[in-house]
């Protein structure tokens, strides 16, 4: 029998192990377990960074099609110049057509890293420039995943940007990629500052899931228009101060509440960046607070003598 | 094993081809994801649905310990919550298993009505959980999801049952 038709040696008449049910109760335990210490204790990052280790193989194959495509991009124009040469002229008025496309997209390139550039010199804090590999698969996140992790030096809590504004911040650091939640995640704040009246503020990722902040807590007669641009404020010691955020789109005053429903466009390319700087946090830089000294007791009138 | 009435006899499952087959699963996941579809809600699982499939097919190989251990690995790569598809992918393994023996007995169409409900239970309660951590909610396109996972089921069955409709004993005339 060559192929071997005999399924393998057969079952254990009387050992059958654990039955479905337990094995349900005991994995399903289990599970909640692990989330219990994923969100509250917040214990399971060396499993996960082991884990990323382990999958960074198939992240590294499943990332190949896109290189494949790049290269093959690269194969096929090339051969097109190469027939553009021994070709008419006519192909070569259509060829020069594409070069200015083309010449058109690298000339936005040079001015988005000149850009970064100039950003990086106004700003005090390390860099540390990366790229934007994915979208992290998870729907009920805005995150997204960058090529540089804890062996190339990025710390949790840095703040990341593009060369338009900030676009996030790190909030997982794996051997060799990290974890970027962007300004729009629900759960993300960044204190702002109103560049036009100096009124100090948070900014929330819009509860709804549009790609929008929601500029929080501001009183229903605020100074604030449509148009206003927000920048970060400085008072975290995380962000650096003065790097724009995002653009009041809407400002929408309710009777029936206290505090105005203000939604902003975010600065920075929050779908869609590429080259992106990760600063190290400014709280490093930032002098530590003076030691808490105890005021002296003074004697207290009518005490115990 | 009482089999329906016309059905072939197969061939044993090689185990490397059992375990390259989930791999290339969430494989193809992680290629949707970065090439084609971001992060929507509405991405079918492919790892679910071949974990299903062996579950139902060689459940003495493929069970619920499997499933939970994909599933932390399949947490690891979707940054999510730890633990939530281990959870989902737990409960699809036991209710693979509970279906296995009636499942077989229908054809492939009828198949991926009856494992419908089971794809539809696992993003119930990854949607559950995340609600109750407070996340996000995905939209409603997330429902569209465990109907592609049922439409793909019986091309999985096609793919992953080509190897064992082999003949047993191959020839210059019938290779295959």
């Amino acid at each position: 029998m060559p192929l071997g038709t005999i399924e393998r040696k057969p079952p254990a008449f009387f050992k059958h192990g654990m039955s479905s049910l337990s094995k349900l109760v005991v994995f399903s335990i289990l599970s909640v377990v692990l989330m219990v210490a994923d969100v509250r204790y917040g214990v399971t990052q060396p499993l996960r960074a082991t884990i990323s280790l382990l999958l960074y193989p198939m992240e590294w194959l499943s990332m190949r099609p896109q290189w494949l495509f790049d290269v093959a991009g690269r194969f096929f124009e090339g051969r097109d110049d190469a027939q553009a040469q021994v070709q008419a002229m006519t192909l070569k008025l259509q060829q020069q057509a594409l070069r200015s496309g083309q010449v058109e997209q690298l000339a936005l390139e040079n001015l988005q890293l000149r850009r970064l550039l100039e950003l990086r010199e106004r700003l005090t804090s390390s860099t540390l420039a990366a790229e934007v590999l994915y979208d992290s698969a998870d729907p009920f996140t805005r995150k997204v995943v960058i090529d540089k992790g804890a062996l190339q030096g990025v710390q949790p809590s840095s703040p990341v940007m593009d060369d338009a504004g900030v676009l996030g911040q790190v909030t997982r650091v794996m051997p060799l990629v990290s974890e970027v939640t962007l300004v729009i995640d629900r759960e993300q704040s960044i204190p702002v500052l109103n560049v036009r009246t100096g009124a100090r503020g948070v900014a929330y990722g819009e509860a709804g899931g549009a790609p929008l902040l929601e500029l929080r807590y501001m009183a229903a007669n605020a100074d604030i228009e449509v148009g206003d641009l927000l920048t970060t404020s400085g008072v975290d010691a995380i962000y650096p101060p003065g790097v724009p955020v995002a653009v009041v789109v809407k400002v929408e005053r309710r009777a029936e509440s206290v505090f105005a429903r203000i939604l902003c466009q975010p600065q920075g390319r929050v779908q869609g960046a590429r080259h992106v700087m990760v600063l190290e946090p400014l709280g490093k830089q930032v002098p530590a607070r003076p030691p808490y000294e105890r005021p002296s007791t003074l004697p207290i009138k009518g005490g115990p003598r | 094993m009482i089999m329906p009435r016309g059905q072939q006899l197969l061939l044993p499952a090689n185990p490397w081809f059992i375990f390259l087959s989930l791999l290339s699963a969430q494989l193809l996941n992680m290629v949707l994801n970065m090439l084609l579809v971001g992060n929507a809600a509405w991405a079918p699982d492919f790892l679910a649905v071949v974990l299903v499939f062996w579950c139902v097919h060689q459940p003495q190989r493929v069970g619920i310990g499997v499933a939970f251990f994909f599933g932390i690995f399949n947490d690891v790569q979707h940054s999510s919550l730890l633990g939530q598809h281990a959870l989902s992918y737990t409960v699809l393994g036991y209710c693979a298993v509970l279906i296995h023996r009636r499942l077989l007995w229908f054809k492939e169409p009828s198949q991926s009505l009856q494992v419908l409900p089971l794809f539809v239970l696992a993003h119930v309660l990854e949607l559950s959980v995340r609600m109750l951590s407070g996340s996000l909610f995905p939209g409603w396109w997330i429902l569209l999801a465990p109907v592609l996972e049922a439409l793909a089921w019986p091309l999985v069955s096609v793919f992953l049952l080509a190897p064992q409709r082999r003949a047993p004993d191959p020839d210059e005339n019938r290779p295959l």
